[in-house]
C-alpha cells in the first residue's frame, strides 16, 4: 500500500530487522540441521515458550476490554445495560471459582487458601462449568441444524445454471449419502463417490494450491515489507 | 557442520523457485505497468460504507476465531486497516468484534489509527472483545448483529463452525455482506450468505487490488504466475505418471 513506500524511521527499521531475521531463522530451520553445534529446534522450541507467555498474558487486555466496554453500558444505562450486569457478574465470579476450585486452581494443596473455602468453592465451580457453560456451548452450536437449513433453502435455488447445477449434485449428493438411496437404484451412491472424489476433490485443490501460494508470497512480502 | 534434512531439499528449492518466479515477474509486471484480473465486489467496498454512512448504521467487521499467527488474519488485519480508513472518512461507526485477546489489541490499534488520522473521535466500544471459546464468540456476534443491526458486515479472516452462524444472522438485518476465508469447509457457506465472497488466496491479495498504487496492482501479476507454474507442474506430474515415469515424483521426493 501507499503507506509502504515512505521512508522507515529508525525504530521501524530496526523493528523490521528483528521481524525479517526471527520469521527467517523460523523458516530455516525446517531445511537445515547442524548436527553436534547448535539443535536449532530446540532454540525454536525454547523462543515458542516465551512467546506463548508473552501472549498468555495478552488475555488480560480481553478481560479489561469486557470491562471497559460493559462498565460503560451501565454507567450510560444504554439499552442493554442489565445484559452488562450479568456479564460482569459472570465473568468475576467464574474467574474467582477457576482460581480457587478448577483443575487450574492456583493453590490446589490448600497451602494459602483454606481447605474449606476450596471445598466450598468446588461444586460451585463444577455447577457452573458442567452445567451452565458446557450446555449453553452445546446448545449454541447445535443451532448451526437450523441455520445449515436455512443456507441451503437459499443456495439450493435453480436461479442460474451454476445454481442449477449445484442443486442437482446437491440433490444427487443427499441421496447417495441416504441409506433408502441403494434400495431405489445402486447407482446414486455411484454418484455421489464420483462427485466427492473428482469434481469436489479437484475444486478443493484449486483452492487450496492457490492459497498455500498466496500464504508463502503473503509471508515473504510482509518479511521483507515489499509493497502492494 | 550445517546439513540439509533429507527429504526436505526439493520442499526448499521449489519454493525458492517460485518464489524467484513471482517477484521476479511481479517486479516485471510493474515496470510495465501490465494489468491483471480484478476481484469483482472489491470495488463497491466504499460505496457500501457510504451507504452505511447515510443510514446512519453501523459497519461490522471481524476477523474470525483465529489467533494472530494465522495467516487468514494477518491478512484480515489488512484489509481492516482499509475499511476502517474509509469509515472514518465518510463518518461510518465501524464495529469491530473480537476472539483474540491478542487480535484485540492489534485491531484496536488499526481502528485508532485511522480514526486519530482523519481526525475523528475513536471510543473503546468500537473494538470489542466477545471470547475464545468459538461458540460463545459466535453467540456474542450474533447479539451485536441483532441488537446494533449494522448495515454492511465484513466476515474476513479464519472462521470455523461459526461462520454459518454468524453469517445467517447477519444476512437478516444488513444489505450488504462480504466474506473471505481460506478454509475449504466454511467457503460455501459464505458464498451462500455473503454478497461478495473473497475466496482462498484472493484474501491475500485483496489489499494490493484495493491500493490506488498502480505499480502495485500491476504487481500482483506475480502470485498468477505462480498459480501458472504449480498447474504446469500438476500437467507435468500427471502427464509423466501417465506414461509411467517416476523422475518428477523421484526428484520432489529428496
Amino acid at each position: 500500500m501507499s503507506s509502504d513506500k515512505k521512508k522507515m524511521s529508525r525504530g521501524d527499521l530496526g523493528l523490521q530487522i528483528i521481524i525479517f531475521c526471527l520469521g527467517f531463522f523460523y523458516a530455516i530451520i525446517y531445511y537445515i540441521a547442524v548436527p553436534g553445534v547448535v539443535d536449532l529446534q530446540a532454540v525454536s522450541d525454547q523462543l515458542l515458550a516465551y512467546i506463548t507467555a508473552v501472549l498468555t498474558a495478552g488475555f488480560a487486555i480481553g478481560v479489561i476490554n469486557l470491562t471497559r466496554v460493559h462498565w460503560i453500558n451501565i454507567k450510560r444505562k444504554r439499552a442493554t445495560w442489565r445484559y452488562s450486569i450479568i456479564l460482569l457478574i459472570a465473568l468475576y465470579s467464574m474467574l474467582v471459582f477457576s482460581v480457587i476450585a478448577s483443575p487450574f486452581a492456583l493453590d490446589p494443596n490448600a497451602t494459602v487458601i483454606p481447605a474449606s473455602v476450596i471445598q466450598f468453592a468446588t461444586p460451585i465451580w463444577e455447577f457452573l462449568y458442567y452445567k451452565i457453560l458446557v450446555n449453553i456451548n452445546a446448545s449454541i452450536f447445535s443451532l448451526l441444524a437450523f441455520f445449515i437449513a436455512s443456507a441451503a433453502y437459499r443456495a439450493f435455488k435453480a436461479r442460474s445454471v451454476e445454481s442449477t447445477i449445484l442443486l442437482v449434485a446437491g440433490i444427487l449428493v443427499i441421496l447417495g449419502q441416504a441409506p433408502i438411496a441403494d434400495l431405489i437404484w445402486p447407482g446414486f451412491s455411484i454418484i455421489r463417490n464420483w462427485i466427492l472424489a473428482f469434481p469436489n476433490t479437484a475444486g478443493q485443490r484449486g483452492i487450496l494450491i492457490g492459497a498455500a501460494l498466496g500464504i508463502v508470497v503473503f509471508s515473504v512480502r510482509r518479511l521483507v515489507r515489499y509493497p502492494w | 557442520m550445517i546439513e540439509l534434512v533429507p527429504g526436505r531439499i526439493s520442499q526448499g528449492a521449489l519454493l525458492i523457485i517460485v518464489l524467484v518466479a513471482v517477484f521476479a515477474l511481479a517486479w516485471i509486471a510493474a515496470k510495465k505497468k501490465l494489468k491483471t484480473r480484478g476481484i469483482p465486489g472489491l470495488e463497491t467496498i466504499d460505496d457500501w460504507i457510504k451507504e452505511a454512512a447515510k443510514l446512519k448504521r453501523p459497519v461490522f467487521y471481524t476477523p474470525g476465531t483465529g489467533s494472530i499467527g494465522t495467516p487468514d488474519t494477518l491478512a484480515s488485519m489488512a484489509l481492516l486497516e482499509y475499511v476502517a480508513k474509509h469509515c472514518a472518512e465518510h463518518d461510518a461507526q465501524i464495529l469491530v468484534a473480537n476472539s483474540d485477546p491478542q487480535v484485540q489489541q492489534m485491531t484496536e490499534d488499526i481502528v485508532k489509527a485511522a480514526y486519530t488520522k482523519a481526525g475523528k473521535e475513536f471510543s473503546t466500544d468500537m473494538v470489542r472483545y466477545i471470547s475464545t471459546r468459538q461458540f460463545a464468540y459466535s453467540a456474542g456476534v450474533m447479539g451485536i448483529l441483532r441488537r446494533e443491526k449494522p448495515a454492511v458486515n465484513f466476515f474476513v479472516g479464519d472462521f470455523q463452525a461459526e461462520a454459518l452462524q454468524i453469517a445467517e444472522t447477519g444476512r437478516t438485518e444488513a444489505i450488504y455482506q462480504f466474506g473471505g476465508t481460506t478454509n475449504l469447509d466454511q467457503l460455501p457457506f459464505f458464498t451462500t450468505t455473503c454478497d461478495q465472497t473473497l475466496i482462498g488466496e484472493e484474501l491475500y491479495t485483496a489489499t494490493g487490488y484495493l491500493s490506488e498504487d498502480e505499480e502495485a496492482i500491476s504487481r500482483l501479476v506475480g502470485p498468477d504466475a505462480g498459480k501458472i507454474l504449480a498447474i504446469l507442474l500438476i500437467l507435468a506430474g500427471a502427464l509423466l505418471a501417465t506414461l509411467g515415469a517416476t523422475i518428477l515424483i523421484d526428484i520432489l521426493g529428496l
